[in-house]
């Protein structure tokens, strides 16, 4: 899903960086307002984004047609909540752009809008609210997972189209999304259910 | 920083990465959804790039090697900014302490 350069238009691509560094500004007071905690929070909010950097590089082929891998939005959410979760997916993005030109340094405000946004607020906002009602950490998960990476895809779709006034982005972006995101929901749902029986002070929601 | 088990569990994945990210990529091929969008409106991707480490390769070693050095750069970076965190909020809070 990352965009490289020559994808979007100027303006889409200004309007999205735009909206990024607005919310990374947000995030980033937010996330130093949690004074007390932050500080315990960094080391798992490393290990988690060293986590993701490396899942993403390992993408299971199917032959014929497309590659899974964790994306990893609703997870940074759930474990180190919202604004942390987005700081710790725009570092991964950031040094993937900037590192190895994965994604183009002109959709960097894209890239990040989609994965490290749209993915880590829709991610934790349905596990919060999903939780309050099934209380079923597995299910919570990974509706989380699979809805982060449907809508993540959907945004990328829109940015495509609004960039080539087609609506062609949108539909191929949500609905092949639709579908990857239940392997990001199955593996969602793997590790923090994992965590909430292994690590019971990571699981707050437990 | 990072716990012996967060790093061992790290440095396995790192080293199993080239199987599904250099040689079933290979063997296999695929294409992601953006780049079927990419087909259909016939989209170019900018030939410019800006590092030596394109794509997640080392020139003048194998893909794979290349592969899992990048990945295992790509972690000390995020690491590396890690302690960068902790130290800055480390000094934040003795100004808050001393103010």
């Amino acid at each position: 899903m990352h965009i490289p350069d020559g994808y979007l238009t100027p303006a889409v691509a200004g309007t999205t960086l735009l909206i990024t560094l607005g919310t990374l500004l947000i995030a980033s007071r937010k996330a130093s307002l949690e004074k007390e905690t932050l500080n315990e929070k960094i080391p798992l909010f490393t290990a988690l984004s060293a986590g993701i950097f490396v899942a993403q590089m390992i993408a299971w082929p199917i032959p014929g047609g497309t590659s899974l891998h964790l994306v990893g939005g609703a997870l940074a959410g759930i474990l180190v909540g919202p604004w942390l979760g987005v700081l710790s997916m725009t570092l991964v993005l950031l040094i993937q752009c900037l590192i190895f030109h994965d994604g183009g340094l002109t959709a960097i405000g894209a890239n990040i809008l989609n994965m490290g946004i749209v993915g880590v607020l829709v991610g934790y906002t349905v596990f919060r609210v999903t939780q309050r009602i099934v209380k079923k950490v597995w299910l919570s998960s990974f509706l989380a997972g699979w809805l982060s990476i449907t809508l993540a895809g959907l945004a990328c779709g829109l940015e495509l189209g609004a960039s080539w006034n087609s609506t062609l982005p949108v539909y191929v972006m949500s609905s092949w999304h639709a579908v990857l995101g239940l392997v990001e929901g199955l593996i969602t749902s793997g590790v923090v259910s994992y965590l909430t029986v292994k690590s019971p002070k990571t699981a707050w929601w437990s | 920083m990072l716990t012996r088990k967060t790093l061992i569990t790290l440095a396995t994945l790192l080293l199993l990465s080239p199987i599904f990210g250099v040689i079933l990529a290979e063997e296999l091929g695929y294409h992601e959804p953006l780049d079927i969008v990419a087909e259909e409106l016939k989209l170019n991707e900018s030939e410019f790039t800006w590092t030596p480490l394109k794509d997640y390769t080392v020139p003048g070693l194998p893909e794979w090697l290349g592969y899992i050095i990048c990945g295992a750069l790509g972690v000390l970076v995020i690491v590396f900014t890690g302690y960068v965190i902790k130290a800055a909020l480390g000094r934040r809070k003795i100004e808050f302490s001393d103010s």
